[in-house]
């Protein structure tokens, strides 16, 4: 059926023919699947559709005009910054206009106030790129060098350098974000002036309707346009080297270090983190899942299995590593001194240095998101978590726990804990727990395994913060709040009274559960008759 | 475990049913690798998605859409095929996809153009134009055939017998024939003898690139027996499109590796920088320049020599036998910078995007032909690049390359100087 004729004219009355399309095979190209996060899996099969039409506005204006004119003749719309995050990124109903928002593409820097103004067009890693020829860097982290320095900001934004740099939502200062009726919001210093360079405005922090604790992928309005806080970096310039695929940065070690090291303990691992972190050294401090260091040794995915085919329970079990990036950020003296501290710590608790590169692949201008698909055709983090160290840690081992009932269709991983580090100099631990497939396999057990986390979440008192738009509201909402489902929908409702912005989310893994045979048998919460949100098919 | 049988044929589509369907739209084959990202400015290398923003532009999009021609749900239309073929094919998605993920996108946007064409929607107006001008006068351009050798004047020796057979191709014999002189002069001043072939056709790189591979087929057996009868050892080009056609997809085409074809390919770089490394080629006179060099596709990461492969794929995707993946990793990347080091004052400065993250010129795998507005877009965006580094000259190893960025300037009115490298070389070697 397509999007109405007379919306179809109004909206490219906005942009013009060369900006707005309804034919097939342009729509096609921005079909999710197969392959993307969460490839293969039940949620991109059932809840995924081509676009009837997209859209690629230049401004914020157009941007508001748009969506007006959206909630005037009730088109369903989905922003789209890269498409990167898989299913949760693209049109979920039909008759439904994808927003592509790579025109918006602006990009101003503030050398002497330290922030950047980004469009939603603009990727991790330019800014950075720019950032440190000033002396400056950031984190943008989650999705990697070639995400939307917005999405990722308003969904995840963290990377090891969280360890100094700190949560994304500290970063994010005066913001443009089109609301789902189209009216425009400005936060923090641009409520009251052009200048956006303080994320506080006056009055209540909307940032929450952005992001929360994550964000809301999309559901509650377009940011159009955001100032980064950038923070002092070290002066040297990180060199490129090598020809793809083995490129890497090659660091400054007068100024820059990787160092790997090996701990005796699961506790010795945890204690270093705690101790680094009270001493205020290093720029990055973690541990990632130990089947990483495989994809960095294998020079193609068959390989890849050749190496970590040798592992087994017993060498993960007893195999920790500890792993920090020093960064001289005002001095050499500091950064010896930092290292010094360091292998104090690191000595006290009975760990030795291993060989490490003199390079970086994967952290300052990238998180090397993409290669994680590299083992299997198919990856997604189902669950992360910031609580203090010590609890992280248990999240992981909980999850290797209820991983195993789901090996296969799940990759062996030997009851790897997953990523586990350092944020905020040691006050908050992570752990993100990481699964891999094969897409061509039966993947219902993974299906089932993602909505299992979060019943383990919710019996074992972690907090998780994929709540609303990856795991199915009314099982999550009345156990942490006991609301939270509840007052979620109110704000939905109030912001976009219609759903036309991104339905059915927050309610979209209800209905995936709800439409998908398969997932009854694991289905032990209530939800109401009928979902309180208008109908889209 | 099942297993699934495949091969590396691109005239059967479903071969890459899995590199299509595993696309992750990480758009690591859209951007600059993050490594060499140079900033906001130049971040993208992919011409045909610079040029048009729809994600159906990118590989990323050719992917999904080259699964729905495959399993027969979308209908062969003018934006469908505007798609598939305005694109020249110059391999930096496939890179760019092979430094993590390794899905064989290059191939998959050639196995789509086949398919274009065994439905019969394809190649475009344009390209078939192009067939009948190679089916009646043996080049592209539907010049004179007895023309070709025109370009070689009375002062260039060539050896009726020699080792080395120079085969100029259709641009250097007809549109850029200063190139085909330079290089025979390079040879000359290096007591190289070299011969031409007999009697030269157009390689066939059009052809082939739009799909058309029983016409591509037919020329390269033709060619590749032109060779042999010579009893030449190497066949040198200074023709990047040629370069890789010879070298990689007549074997592609022939399903044989490049080490069967029975001779050597090499690029006249390859050519000059071992000459300049023996001492048997010295660039003596200063040529006084600043310079930038831009990586013609065709040498640098559509490089690696082919080898055919027919395998099995099975758990987690992975395949027996072991698949040597081409990534671009043996392009001719050190040998031009090494010949421009060593001619006296040039002053060679690199562009943002160099070697693998290069900006195609736009001109190759017949875009020029059917996207004019697309291959002067392309130059033209690269042309930014020379301006920013402040380089008076622009220095390529093709001859479509300095034909294209030559239009582009000349339509700009501006005073950059579009050159090739055998010209470069050629003036420092001496009147």
């Amino acid at each position: 059926m397509g999007i109405a004729k007379r919306a179809y004219n109004a909206l490219e009355s906005i942009v013009g023919q060369k900006y707005i399309t309804d034919d097939p095979a342009v729509c096609e190209g921005y079909r999710c699947g197969p392959g993307c996060y969460e490839s293969g899996l039940g949620y991109e099969r059932v809840m995924t559709k081509i676009p009837a039409a997209v859209i690629l506005p230049r401004s914020t204006e157009e941007v508001q005009r748009i969506v007006k004119i959206c909630n005037r003749y009730s088109v369903p719309y989905v922003p789209y910054s890269t498409g990167f995050y898989g299913p949760r990124s693209h049109c979920h109903v039909d008759n439904e206009l994808l927003i592509d928002m790579k025109r918006l593409n602006d990009f101003e820097i503030d050398e002497k106030h330290m922030y950047a103004v980004v469009g939603t067009g603009v990727i991790y890693s330019p800014l950075q790129e720019e950032a440190m020829k000033r002396g400056m860097y950031v984190i943008i982290g989650g999705g990697g060098a070639q995400a939307s320095v917005v999405a990722n900001l308003i969904g995840d934004g963290w990377s090891p350098l969280s360890h100094r740099i700190g949560l994304p939502h500290r970063r994010i200062l005066g913001t443009e974000l089109v609301l789902p009726d189209g009216e425009l919001v400005k936060m923090g210093s641009l409520a009251v002036g052009e200048d956006p360079f303080w994320g506080d405005g006056p009055g209540p922090d909307l940032r929450g309707l952005l992001r929360g604790f994550t964000g809301l992928r999309g559901c509650l309005g377009i940011v159009t346009k955001m100032a980064v806080k950038l923070l002092p970096f070290q002066p040297e310039k990180l060199m490129p080297t090598g020809i793809a695929p083995n490129t890497a940065l090659a660091l400054p070690q007068n100024r820059m270090k990787w160092i790997n090291y090996q701990v005796p303990s699961k506790a010795a691992q945890i204690k270093a983190m705690f101790e680094i972190g009270k001493a205020e050294i290093a720029g990055a401090v973690t541990k990632v899942p130990l089947f990483w260091r495989a994809i960095a040794k294998a020079e193609c995915k068959e390989e890849f299995w050749d190496i970590w085919g040798k592992e087994n329970e017993d060498t993960i079990k007893n195999f920790h590593l500890v792993r920090v990036l020093l960064i001289g950020f005002t001095s050499e003296e500091q950064m010896k001194y930092d290292e010094n501290v360091l292998n104090d710590i690191m000595a006290e608790l009975g760990s030795k240095p291993r060989p490490t590169k003199p390079s970086d692949e994967s952290w300052i201008k990238n998180a090397d998101s993409a290669g994680m698909w590299l083992m299997c055709g198919s990856y997604t983090s189902v669950d992360y978590i910031i609580e203090t160290l010590s609890h992280a840690t248990q999240h992981g081992e909980f999850y290797a726990d209820l991983k195993k009932k789901y090996t296969p269709p799940l990759m062996p991983d030997y009851g790897d804990p997953g990523w586990f580090q350092s944020f905020e100099l040691g006050h908050q631990g992570y752990s993100e727990f990481l699964v891999y497939w094969d897409p061509d396999e039966d993947t219902t057990g993974v299906d089932h395994f993602y909505v299992e986390t979060s019943k383990m979440n919710i019996k074992n008192r972690f907090y998780t913060s994929l709540l609303g738009p990856h795991q199915p509201l009314y099982l999550t909402g009345p156990k942490y709040g006991p609301n939270y489902h509840e007052w979620l929908l109110k704000i939905k409702d109030e912001f976009d009274p219609l759903w036309v912005c991104h339905p059915p989310v927050p309610l979209a893994h209800d209905v995936f559960v709800e439409r998908s045979e398969w997932m009854k048998s694991i289905k032990d919460w209530e939800v109401p008759k009928k979902f309180p949100m208008p109908k889209w098919e | 475990m099942p297993t699934t049988h495949f091969s590396l044929d691109i005239r059967k589509l479903d071969n890459f049913a899995y590199d299509m369907s595993k696309c992750i739209k990480c758009k690591g084959c859209y951007w600059v690798e993050h490594t060499y990202m140079p900033g906001v400015r130049f971040s993208t290398r992919c011409p045909s998605n610079t040029w048009n923003d729809f994600d159906a532009y990118g590989a990323f999009g050719k992917m999904r859409i080259g699964m729905a021609i495959m399993e027969g749900k979308l209908k062969w239309t003018p934006k469908l095929l505007e798609i598939i073929y305005a694109d020249p094919l110059c391999g930096a998605c496939d890179v760019g996809c092979k430094r993590n993920l390794d899905l064989e996108i290059g191939l998959s946007l050639e196995a789509m153009r086949v398919k274009a064409v065994q439905d019969g929607a394809g190649p475009m107006p344009a390209h078939k134009k192009v067939a009948q001008n190679i089916a009646k006068h043996h080049n592209q351009f539907g010049a004179p055939h007895e023309n070709r050798k025109k370009w070689l004047s009375a002062d260039l020796k060539v050896a009726d017998k020699a080792d080395l057979l120079y085969f100029a191709g259709c641009q250097a014999s007809y549109v850029t024939p200063e190139i085909a002189k330079a290089a025979a002069k390079v040879l000359n001043a290096s007591n190289t003898p070299f011969m031409l072939m007999p009697d030269e056709w157009c390689c066939g790189n059009t052809l082939f690139s739009v799909g058309m591979l029983d016409e591509a087929r037919d020329l390269a057996r033709r060619n590749i027996e032109a060779v042999k009868a010579t009893g030449a050892k190497t066949v040198l080009l200074t023709c990047a499109e040629g370069y890789r056609m010879w070298k990689v997809d007549y074997p592609k085409l022939l399903n044989i590796a490049t080490t069967d074809l029975g001779f050597n390919v090499v690029h006249l770089v390859e050519f000059a920088d071992e000459a300049i490394k023996k001492g048997s080629l010295k660039l003596s006179k200063s040529v006084d320049v600043r310079l930038a060099y831009h990586d013609a596709c065709g040498i640098s990461r559509l490089a690696d020599p082919w080898t055919p492969y027919s395998g099995e794929r099975g758990w987690m995707g992975t395949v027996n036998p072991r698949l040597k993946r081409r990534r671009g990793t043996h392009g001719l990347y050190a040998q031009p910078r090494n010949i421009l080091a060593a001619i006296p004052g040039v002053t060679f400065v690199e562009m943002p995007r160099t070697r693998e993250n290069s900006f195609c010129c736009g001109a190759g795998r017949g875009t020029k032909e059917a996207f004019p507005e697309l291959a002067s877009f392309s130059a033209k965006h690269r042309l930014e690049e020379v301006r920013e580094v402040g380089a008076e000259a622009l220095v390529s190893a093709c001859p479509w390359c300095k034909s294209n960025f030559s239009q582009a300037v000349r339509e700009q009115g501006d005073t950059i100087k579009v050159m090739d490298i055998a010209e470069l070389i050629s003036a420092s070697v001496g009147p």
